[in-house]
C-alpha cells in the first residue's frame, strides 16, 4: 500500500497548477462543476469557451481518448489528477462529469465509427459544447418512464415530446437524447439514444430560473425534430443497457462536489481567522472550531474515499458501489458546508449578488456582502445536490440492493 | 389546562387566512421582493381597516385591545402566507416598546397614526458586528443642549427606509458593565442627517444600512429612561424572537401540508411517491417538528400575554423552529425533487425565509446560550 502519488503524477500535477496560474485571473473566486455559472452567465461561459480551446490546444481535452481521433492516449490517472486540480480552482472549461464522461467516453465505448470521427475531434479541438437530454416532467427518478417519442420514417427519427430541467441545453451544440423508440414495450426496454444536433429545426427551448437565481437549465420542446438514424447510439431499444454501462463507469460527480467544497471550507477556516468579532477571532471560539473541526472530518474521509473510487477505475475494479457512496457523501457533505458556512457568517450570510462572488456586486446593496455572497450563493445551489444526476434515495436503493438486501415487493395491482 | 383557541382566535386565524389567500398571491410576494417599498399601500390600509395594525394596542390610541397571543395567531397566517411589509417592524419592534414604555404624549402622538396604517415604525438595534449583546452597541448619542446628538452605523435594520420613526438603541454614557448607559431614542424617519442604503437580502426583505450623521433629537423623544434601555431591550428582543416564531410556524405548516399533496400526486415507479417508506417517514418527522413546535409556540406567546417570565420559553420556541423551519423546507426540497428547485415553485419562497427567520433575534446559537443562563449553567 502506499497513498503517494509517483514523481511523474507529482510532475503532471504541477504542469496542471502553472497552466492554471497563468491562464485564470489571480483573483479567479471559481466556478462549480455543476456547470450553473458557466451557463447561466455570459461572460463566465467565455471565459469557459477561451478556457476550452486553451486546454484543447495543450491536448488536455480528451486526454485519455485515442489518437486516431485527435486524443492523446494518455492514462487514465492524468485525466484524474487534471480534474482533481481544474475542480479545486474552480476552473470552467472542462466539464469533466458531462462532456468528457457523458457525451465523448459514452461515445468511444457505443459509437459507430463513424459517429466517432463525427464528433470526437471536434470535441478534442474544443469546438463544441455537450449537454445530457433525460429528464422529462414525468420521468425524473424514474427515468425509464420517458416519452420523447422517436419514430423511424426513412431515414430520420422524427422526434416529438418535452424534456425539462436540461443544464446547459442552451449552450450545446449537441447531446445524446434519450427517446422512447417502443411506445409497446415495457419501460426501460423500448428507449434509445439518439445524438441530437441543438440547432435542429423543431427544437425550442424555454429558460427556468433556479433558485439561486442562475438561469442555468431549460424545458426543452421537440415538434417533428428530424434526426437521422446514422445518430443512433448503440442498438434500437438498447439505451437502458448504455445507461448501465455508463453508470458502471460514473466517476466523475461525487468527487468534484467534494474537491470543489474543499475550496469552500478552505475560505472559512480563513474567513475565521481574519474576522474578529468584539475583539476575538471567530476561529478561537469554541463553537466554530468544533463545528468546522467536524465538517472538515466528513469532507476528508469523503475524500479518501474518492480517492479508493479512483483507484478501483485505474485498476479495472467494480465502481459501482463506491460510486453511489460517493454520490451520497458528495450531497450531503456539500450541504454541510453550505450550511455552516451560514451560521458561521451569521446575519452577513444573508447578503450578496447572485451566483456569488462574481464580477456582478452592486456597491451599494451588496456592499456588507461578505466573501462575495459566496455562502449564500452555496446554500441556495447545494439544495440540488442530492436530487441533480441521480437523487440520494435513488442512490440508497441502489446501495441497498448492492448489499444484497431483497428488494421491496411491488404493491399488487387493484384488481 | 386549556389549550383550545377562544372563539374570537378562532375568527381571527380564519378570516387572516381567507384574506391573505386573496389578497396576497405569491405573484405578489415575488413582486415585493423586487420592489423598493417591500409592500403594498393598498393592502397595508386594508389590514390596518381591519384593526390588524392596531391589534395590541389599547382602543384609546384606536387599537383593539387584544393580547399577544392573539397578535401570534394572526403571525402565523401571515407566515403561512409570507406576507411581505413592515408589519412586524411596525407593530412588534416600533409600536409595542411604545405602548409599553413610552410617556403619555408619546403614545398619542405615534399610536393613533400606527393604529390608522399611517405610520412605519422599526428598531434599529444592531450595528456592523451582528450581534444582540450589550457590548455591540457602540453607536453614540452626546447631549446637546435640549437634544442629543447620534452618530453611526446601524446594520440589518428592517424598513428604515420607509420608516417614519426609528427607535434607535445609543450609548449615552460609559461604564465597566455594558449593560449600562444605553439609550432608546424615537427618531424621526425625516431627520437631517440620516441616510439608508437597501441591501440585497437572500429573502428580499428590506434591510438597510442605517446612518446616523449627527442626527438631532429632543431629549422628549427618549424612550423610557436614559442608560437605562437594555433591560427593555432584552424584552424587546423577545417580543421579536415570538413574533418571528410564530411566522415561522405558519410557513412551517403550510410547508409540511404543500408536501404532504405533492407526495400524493406526484407518481413516478409506477405509484405516488408518497407510497415509499422513505418519503412517509420524512414526512412524519416533518409533522412532528411541526406539530410539536406549535404547543410551545402558544405556551410562550400565552406566557407573554399573561405576563408571566418567560425568557427560557421564549428562547426555547424560537431555538427550535430555528432549527425545524430550516429543515423542513431542506427536507421539502428533497421530496419535491428538481421541480421545487425552481423559480416558479413557491417552495423556494419558504425555504428563503427559513434562512432569514432564522437570523431574525437570534440563531439557535443566541436562544440556546439564553437557555443555557436559564438552566444555571
Amino acid at each position: 500500500m502506499d497513498f503517494r502519488f509517483t514523481q511523474e503524477e507529482e510532475g503532471f500535477r504541477q504542469e496542471v497548477r502553472e497552466f492554471l496560474d497563468k491562464e485564470l485571473p489571480s483573483d479567479w473566486p471559481g466556478v462549480d462543476p455543476d456547470m450553473y455559472h458557466e451557463d447561466a452567465f455570459d461572460d463566465i461561459h467565455e471565459v469557459s469557451r477561451e478556457m476550452q480551446r486553451k486546454l484543447a490546444a495543450k491536448g488536455w481535452l480528451g486526454l485519455t481518448w485515442p489518437k486516431e481521433y485527435g486524443g492523446q492516449a494518455q492514462p487514465l490517472w492524468k485525466q484524474i489528477i487534471l480534474e482533481q486540480e481544474m475542480t479545486y480552482r474552480g476552473a470552467p472549461g472542462l466539464d469533466a462529469y458531462e462532456f468528457i464522461g457523458g457525451m465523448g467516453d459514452l461515445l468511444l465505448q457505443f459509437g459507430t465509427e463513424e459517429q466517432k470521427q463525427r464528433y470526437i475531434p471536434r470535441m478534442v479541438r474544443g469546438e463544441a459544447k455537450g449537454a445530457t437530454g433525460m429528464s422529462e416532467p414525468n420521468a425524473g427518478s424514474d427515468l425509464a418512464s420517458l416519452q420523447l417519442k422517436a419514430e423511424l420514417q426513412g431515414d430520420y427519427f422524427i422526434l416529438n415530446g418535452q424534456k425539462t430541467w436540461q443544464s446547459a441545453a442552451h449552450r450545446a451544440d449537441f447531446a445524446p437524447v434519450y427517446v422512447r423508440t417502443d411506445p409497446e414495450a415495457y419501460k426501460h426496454r423500448g428507449i434509445s439514444i439518439l445524438i441530437v444536433e441543438y440547432n435542429t429545426p423543431g427544437i425550442t427551448m424555454r429558460r427556468l430560473e433556479m433558485m439561486s437565481g442562475l438561469g442555468a437549465f431549460n424545458e426543452m420542446f421537440f415538434d417533428n425534430v428530424k434526426v437521422p438514424k446514422e445518430n443512433l447510439l448503440g442498438e434500437i431499444n438498447g439505451g437502458w443497457k448504455i445507461t448501465m454501462a455508463a453508470l458502471s463507469h460514473e466517476r466523475s460527480y461525487g468527487i468534484m462536489l467534494l474537491i470543489n467544497i474543499n475550496r469552500d471550507l478552505d475560505l472559512l477556516v480563513q474567513y475565521c481567522k481574519e474576522t474578529h468579532v468584539n475583539g476575538k477571532p471567530l476561529a478561537k471560539n469554541p463553537l466554530i472550531r468544533n463545528r468546522l473541526a467536524e465538517v472538515a472530518i466528513q469532507l476528508e474521509v469523503a475524500r479518501n474515499l474518492g480517492y479508493r473510487l479512483n483507484y478501483l477505475a485505474l485498476t479495472g475494479g467494480d465502481v459501482v458501489a463506491t460510486a453511489n457512496h460517493i454520490k451520497v457523501l458528495g450531497g450531503v457533505v456539500t450541504q454541510r458546508v453550505a450550511q455552516l458556512g451560514m451560521q458561521i457568517l451569521g446575519l452577513y450570510s444573508q447578503l450578496g449578488p447572485v451566483g456569488g462572488n462574481w464580477r456582478q456586486m452592486d456597491e451599494k446593496k451588496d456592499k456588507w456582502a461578505r466573501l462575495g455572497g459566496r455562502m449564500k450563493h452555496l446554500y441556495l445551489s447545494t439544495v440540488c445536490n442530492t436530487i441533480a444526476a441521480g437523487t440520494t434515495e435513488v442512490a440508497r436503493n441502489a446501495i441497498a440492493m448492492g448489499l444484497g438486501l431483497p428488494r421491496e415487493p411491488k404493491p399488487q395491482p387493484k384488481k | 389546562m386549556d389549550l383550545s383557541y377562544s372563539e374570537e382566535q378562532e375568527m381571527l386565524w380564519k378570516s387572516a387566512r381567507d384574506f391573505l389567500a386573496n389578497k396576497v398571491p405569491k405573484t405578489m410576494v415575488r413582486e415585493m421582493e423586487e420592489d423598493e417599498k417591500g409592500y403594498v399601500p393598498e393592502v397595508w390600509k386594508e389590514m390596518a381597516d381591519l384593526g390588524w395594525i392596531g391589534l395590541p394596542f389599547a382602543e384609546k390610541y384606536g387599537g383593539g385591545g387584544f393580547s399577544f397571543l392573539d397578535l401570534v395567531v394572526l403571525l402565523e397566517e401571515m407566515g403561512r402566507a409570507c406576507l411581505p411589509g413592515p408589519f412586524l417592524s411596525t407593530v412588534v419592534l416600533g409600536a409595542m416598546p411604545i405602548a409599553e414604555w413610552g410617556t403619555e404624549e408619546q403614545k398619542q402622538s405615534i399610536l393613533p397614526k400606527v393604529c390608522k396604517g399611517d405610520a412605519i415604525l422599526t428598531l434599529a438595534l444592531t450595528e456592523p458586528s451582528a450581534r444582540y449583546d450589550a457590548a455591540s452597541v457602540q453607536v453614540k448619542a452626546t447631549p446637546q443642549g435640549d437634544d442629543y446628538v447620534i452618530s453611526g452605523t446601524k446594520l440589518f435594520v428592517h424598513d428604515a427606509h420607509i420608516a417614519d420613526y426609528v427607535i434607535v438603541a445609543a450609548r449615552t454614557s460609559e461604564s465597566a458593565n455594558p449593560e449600562d448607559g444605553i439609550t432608546l431614542f424615537i427618531v424621526d424617519g425625516k431627520s437631517p442627517g440620516i441616510s439608508t442604503v437597501l441591501l440585497r437580502t437572500i429573502a428580499g426583505d428590506k434591510q438597510c444600512e442605517f446612518t446616523l450623521d449627527n442626527v438631532k433629537v429632543p431629549k422628549a423623544n427618549i424612550l423610557g429612561q436614559p442608560n437605562q434601555a437594555w433591560d427593555m431591550v432584552k424584552k424587546i428582543i423577545e417580543w421579536a424572537s415570538m413574533a418571528k416564531a410564530a411566522e415561522m410556524m405558519g410557513g412551517a405548516q403550510q410547508v409540511l401540508e404543500m408536501t404532504i399533496d405533492y407526495a400524493k400526486e406526484r407518481v413516478q415507479f409506477d405509484r405516488p411517491i408518497g407510497s415509499f417508506q422513505i418519503i412517509q417517514h420524512y414526512l412524519a418527522d416533518m409533522s412532528i417538528d411541526v406539530d410539536s413546535s406549535r404547543v410551545s409556540l402558544h405556551k410562550a406567546a400565552w406566557m407573554l400575554s399573561e405576563g408571566i417570565p418567560c425568557t427560557k420559553e421564549v428562547s426555547v420556541i424560537k431555538g427550535w423552529l430555528n432549527e425545524v423551519y430550516r429543515r423542513a423546507t431542506a427536507q421539502s426540497h428533497q421530496i419535491h425533487g428538481a421541480i421545487g428547485f425552481t423559480k416558479d415553485h413557491d417552495l423556494e419562497l419558504y425555504f428563503r425565509r427559513a434562512k432569514a427567520a432564522e437570523l431574525f433575534y437570534g440563531d439557535a446559537d443566541f436562544h440556546r446560550e439564553i437557555v443555557a443562563q436559564q438552566l444555571g449553567l
